[in-house]
C-alpha cells in the first residue's frame, strides 16, 4: 500500500478526534473501543479508502505498481496433515520410511521424497522446516493453533492468519475480497466445526474470509437483466445512504456489520468473474491439474494477481490418512508437488514470488509407526511443512528429526516460531500489542517467540 | 451347516507365526511345510512347524504379492513394479523385470502355473471430483511363468488393485478402484466382461472429494463361471473405513455380468476387505480383512446360497487368506499395528501367520 506519511499524519489527527468524540459517547461496551485497536482498524480503513479498487486501479501504471509491490499470502491448507515421511522428509529404507523412496533434490544432501520431482527441481526456491514440533493432537485443536498461531486463550479468538494479513496488508474497500477461502467439501468434520468458526477473532468479522468454491459456489453474483447499470448503482447510493445514517444515528454495530456484508456482495458482485473456474485459460488448468485442490490453486493465484491479498485453498480433510496411508498419499502428494511447483513458477514468472507467500502445512505430523489399518496416526511430535517466496529465503532446510523421523534432533520450531516468522517474512510486527477491554495484554505473537531467522531473506 | 461327510466348519487355529514387518501376501509351499510372506520390508520364508523365519530378499519398496510358481521356485511382486523370480533351494534370483512404473498391486498366478498377471496404476486426479485419469502405462501385463516373457498388455483405468486368474486359466479378471471388473481371454487378450459396481465405491463426501474404496480382492468361483468381489460399502467417514464388510458374486454367463448374490443383511459388520479364497474341495469361501466395527474380520460364506458359515475375530487386519491344496487348511497372514518401537529403536514383529484347521469341530 502507497501512503505518504504526511498523509497518514492527518489520517491519524483525525482518527484521535474521532476516537475523542467516541468515548464522549454513550459509554456504553459496544462502544468501548480501546485507542490503540481503534486506530489499527481504522488506519487500515482509511488507507484502504486512499487506495481503493475502482479509483487507483482504474490508473493501469498504478495498479500494476500496488499489486507488485504489496506482500500477499497462498496458504495451501493441507487439512487432516500430511505425512512428512512421504513429502519433506522421508527416512526411505528405514522401518518408519514407507514404500516411497526418496530423491536428490537442487541441494546437495536433501533428499525429498520421491512423490515430489517438481517440488526437487526448484528446491532452491523452497524453504523447509523439518523440525516442528507442536502440542496439539486432534484436528479441532491443531487447525486452531496452526491458522491462528497460539492455542485458545479464551474469551477472546485470536484471528486466523489470512484475517491478520487481511488487516495488516489488504485494501479494505477494494471489491476484490481481501481474504478468500476457496474449499469446495461443504463437510470436513473437524474441519467443517472450524469453519463454522470466528475466523477473524477480535479484528471483527470484516476480516473473515469470502468462502467459495465448488458446492459453495458464490451465488446469485448476477446483475438482474431488469436492472441496469445505472439503476443499480443508484439503488447501492440509497441504500449506503440510508443504511449509513441509520449505523450513525443509532450507534449500532450491528447495522455497520451489515453494511459491511453489502460492501461486500457489491464488490464481489463486481468482481464474479474472478471466482469462475471456467474463464481460467484451458492451458493453466491442464497444467495445474483437474482436481479441485489444483483448480483452486490456480484460482487463488488468479486473485492474488487481481487484487487479494490472502487466499487458502483447502480440500477438505484429505490428509486425515488413519487408514491406507500410502495408498492415500500416492495420489495426494503428486497433485500437492505439481501445485506447489507451478505455483512457484507462475509467480516467479510474473515477478510475483517475492512479494508473494506461499505455504503448504497442515495441523500437524503422522506418525512414523503404522497403524493396523496401514495408516498412520496424528503425530505433532516431528513434522514438517514448506513454504516459498514472500520475503522467505529458498533453499534452506531448516531443523531435522533423528533417524526414524520420532523426535526432533535440531532447530525445534513450533506455532510461535512459525507465525513470527510468516509475520517477519511479510513485513508484518509480530509482537504488534491488542489492548483488550479487561483483559491483559495480547500480542500477535505470544512470548516474544523468535522467527526462524536463517528462513527470512 | 453339514458338508460332505457330514463334518461340521469349525475352524480351529492350530498356528501362530510372526514375521518382522507387515505381511501383504502369503502362499504355502507346495510340500505345505513353509510359507513365503510378502512383507513391507522383504520376501520371508517361514518355517511352518518351528516358526524360523529368514528373509529371501527384498524389493526396493513393499512386497506386495508371492505365489510358489514349482517345488521351489516362487515369485514375488512389488511396490517397486518389479516381478522377480527366486530360487528358493539355491538362495538366488532366477529374474527380475521391471513390470511396472508404478506399483504392482497384485500378482496372480494360473492354476498350471503357466501364465501370471500383475496389476498396477496409480490414481491420479482426471477431474473436479477426483475421478481417476486415464492409464499411462497397462494396467494389466500378462507373463510367461517360464520364460518371463511379456503375452499381453491390457487396459484398464487406475488404479487397479487385484487380479485373478480362472481355474480353467482361460480367462483373467481384475477390478479397480472405482468397482469396475474387466475380463479378458487369456489366450487372445480380447476383452469378455467389462461392468462396474457401485457398491463399493465411496466418494470421500465428508472429509474430502478424494477416492478410497474399490475392489480389494478378486476371484474366481471353481466353474470359472461366476466371479466374487470383495471390498467395503459405502462408508459414512472414508478415513474411518467403516463401510459395510462386502462380498458379492457376479455371473459371467451372459455378455452382461448379473449379480447373484451379496452380502446378507444382517451378517456383516464394518471394515474394508481385501482378502477372497475359495475352497478348492468343496462350495465354501473366505473373506478376511480388518475389523472395524461388529465382532469379525474373517467370515466362511456358502458359495451356494451365500450364507454366512462361521466368522472368525483374528485381533490383526488380514491381507491374504490361502486354501491348502486340497482344502481342510487354511493360511490367514495380515499385521498388526506397527507399534512404538523399544527402548533400543527396534520394532516387535508385526506381520502375522495363522493357520487353522477348517473341520476341527465333531463329526455329527
Amino acid at each position: 500500500m502507497v501512503i505518504t506519511n504526511q498523509c497518514r499524519v492527518s489520517i491519524e489527527s483525525l482518527i484521535n478526534k474521532m476516537f475523542e468524540m467516541k468515548r464522549s459517547g454513550c459509554g456504553s461496551p459496544e462502544h468501548e473501543i480501546h485507542r490503540r485497536l481503534f486506530l489499527q482498524g481504522s488506519m487500515a480503513s482509511a488507507s484502504a479508502s486512499v487506495a481503493s479498487f475502482s479509483g487507483l486501479f482504474s490508473i493501469p501504471a498504478f495498479a500494476e505498481s500496488v499489486q507488485k509491490s504489496a506482500k500477499k499470502c497462498i496458504l495451501l491448507w493441507l487439512c487432516g496433515a500430511p505425512s512428512q515421511f512421504e513429502t519433506w522428509d522421508p527416512k526411505a529404507g528405514t522401518e518408519t520410511g514407507g514404500p516411497f523412496g526418496a530423491i536428490p533434490t537442487q541441494i546437495p544432501g536433501v533428499h525429498v521424497s520421491s512423490l515430489m520431482p517438481k517440488c526437487a527441481s526448484i528446491m532452491e526456491k523452497l524453504a523447509v522446516i523439518r523440525s516442528m514440533n507442536t502440542e496439539p493432537s486432534e484436528h479441532f485443536q491443531g487447525i486452531d493453533a496452526l491458522t491462528r498461531g497460539d492455542t485458545p486463550r479464551p474469551p477472546f479468538t485470536r484471528p486466523i492468519l489470512g484475517s491478520v494479513i487481511a488487516q495488516q496488508l489488504g485494501q479494505l474497500d477494494s471489491p476484490v475480497p481481501q481474504f478468500v477461502l476457496l474449499d469446495p467439501c461443504p463437510e470436513g468434520n473437524e474441519f467443517k466445526s472450524f469453519k463454522a468458526g470466528n475466523w477473524a477473532g477480535w479484528l471483527g468479522a470484516e476480516y473473515g474470509p469470502i468462502r467459495a468454491g465448488g458446492d459453495y459456489s458464490i451465488p446469485n453474483l448476477e446483475r438482474l437483466d431488469s436492472i441496469s447499470d445505472i439503476d443499480h448503482q443508484d439503488r447501492e447510493a440509497l441504500r449506503k445512504f440510508l443504511s449509513r445514517k441509520y449505523e450513525n444515528d443509532q450507534r449500532s454495530e450491528s447495522a455497520a456489520s451489515f453494511n459491511a456484508a453489502f460492501q461486500r456482495v457489491n464488490g464481489l458482485m463486481s468482481c464474479a468473474p474472478l471466482f469462475d473456474l471456467s474463464q481460467l485459460p484451458e492451458a493453466d488448468r491442464d497444467r495445474y491439474g483437474r482436481g479441485a485442490f489444483a483448480q483452486h490453486a490456480l484460482q487463488a493465484r488468479h486473485l492474488i494477481e487481481n487484487g487479494s491479498t490472502f487466499v487458502m485453498v483447502a480440500n477438505g480433510m484429505p490428509w486425515d490418512n488413519h487408514v491406507f496411508q500410502h495408498e492415500m498419499h500416492q495420489m495426494l502428494v503428486p497433485e500437492l508437488d505439481n501445485v506447489f511447483y507451478q505455483l512457484v513458477s507462475d509467480l516467479e514468472e510474473r515477478g510475483m514470488l517475492d512479494d508473494t507467500l506461499v505455504i503448504a502445512m497442515g495441523e500437524f505430523g503422522r506418525t512414523p509407526w503404522l497403524n493396523d489399518a496401514r495408516g498412520r496416526d496424528h503425530y505433532p511430535n516431528a513434522w514438517s511443512l514448506a513454504m516459498a517466496g514472500g520475503g522467505i529465503r529458498g533453499g534452506v532446510v531448516h531443523g531435522s528429526t533423528d533417524a526414524l523421523g520420532i523426535e526432533v534432533s535440531e532447530g525445534r520450531v513450533d506455532q510461535r516460531n512459525l507465525f513470527a516468522t510468516i509475520f517477519s517474512a511479510l513485513g508484518i510486527d509480530p509482537y504488534q500489542e491488542y489492548e483488550l477491554p479487561g483483559l491483559p495484554t495480547f500480542h500477535r505473537v505470544e512470548g516474544k517467540a523468535a522467527p526462524i531467522k536463517e528462513l527470512l531473506v | 451347516m453339514n458338508y460332505m461327510n457330514q463334518e461340521k466348519l469349525e475352524p480351529k487355529r492350530i498356528k501362530e507365526l510372526k514375521v518382522s514387518s507387515g505381511v501383504l501376501s502369503a502362499a504355502i509351499s507346495p510340500d505345505e511345510k513353509r510359507v513365503v510372506s510378502a512383507a513391507m520390508d522383504g520376501v520371508y520364508l517361514t518355517e511352518i512347524e518351528t516358526g524360523e523365519s529368514v528373509k529371501l530378499y527384498s524389493h526396493e519398496s513393499y512386497a506386495s504379492s508371492v505365489e510358489w510358481v514349482s517345488e521351489n521356485v516362487l515369485v514375488s511382486a512389488g511396490y517397486d513394479g518389479r516381478i522377480i523370480w527366486f530360487d528358493v533351494a539355491n538362495q538366488s534370483e532366477i529374474r527380475n523385470e521391471k513390470a511396472h512404473q508404478f506399483w504392482s498391486w497384485d500378482l496372480a498366478v494360473s492354476a498350471d502355473r503357466a501364465r501370471l498377471a500383475s496389476v498396477t496404476g496409480q490414481y491420479l486426479a482426471g477431474g473436479y471430483k477426483y475421478e481417476p485419469a486415464s492409464e499411462t502405462e497397462p494396467s494389466l501385463r500378462i507373463y510367461d511363468v517360464s520364460t518371463g516373457s511379456l503375452l499381453h498388455d491390457l487396459p484398464h483405468v487406475p488404479s487397479v488393485q487385484a487380479v485373478t486368474i480362472s481355474p480353467d486359466g482361460k480367462r483373467v479378471a481384475a477390478g479397480n478402484l472405482m468397482g469396475e471388473v474387466r475380463v479378458y481371454d487369456l489366450d487372445s487378450g480380447a476383452l469378455t466382461h467389462q461392468w462396474t459396481t457401485n457398491d463399493f465405491t465411496s466418494w470421500g463426501i465428508i472429509k474430502s472429494h478424494s477416492y478410497l474404496g474399490g475392489i480389494f480382492a478378486i476371484r474366481f468361483a471353481p466353474d470359472g463361471e461366476s466371479v466374487l468381489l470383495a471390498g467395503m460399502g459405502p462408508m459414512r467417514d472414508p478415513m474411518a473405513g467403516n463401510g459395510k464388510q462386502l462380498w458379492q458374486k457376479w455371473s459371467l454367463e451372459s455378455e452382461k455380468p448379473i449379480l447373484l448374490d451379496q452380502t446378507h443383511d444382517g451378517e456383516s459388520g464394518e471394515g474394508l476387505m481385501e482378502a477372497l479364497a475359495v475352497d478348492p474341495a468343496l462350495p465354501f469361501f473366505v473373506m478376511g480383512g480388518r475389523l472395524r466395527g461388529g465382532d469379525w474380520n474373517a467370515a466362511f460364506f456358502d458359495l451356494n446360497s451365500g450364507n454366512r458359515l462361521h466368522t472368525l475375530k483374528t485381533g490383526f487386519r488380514i491381507t491374504d487368506v490361502r486354501f491348502y491344496e486340497q482344502g481342510r487348511r487354511i493360511l490367514i497372514a495380515g499385521a498388526t499395528g506397527q507399534g512404538k518401537p523399544k527402548d533400543e529403536g527396534a520394532f516387535d514383529p508385526f506381520g502375522r501367520l495363522e493357520i487353522y484347521e477348517t473341520f476341527a469341530g465333531s463329526n455329527v
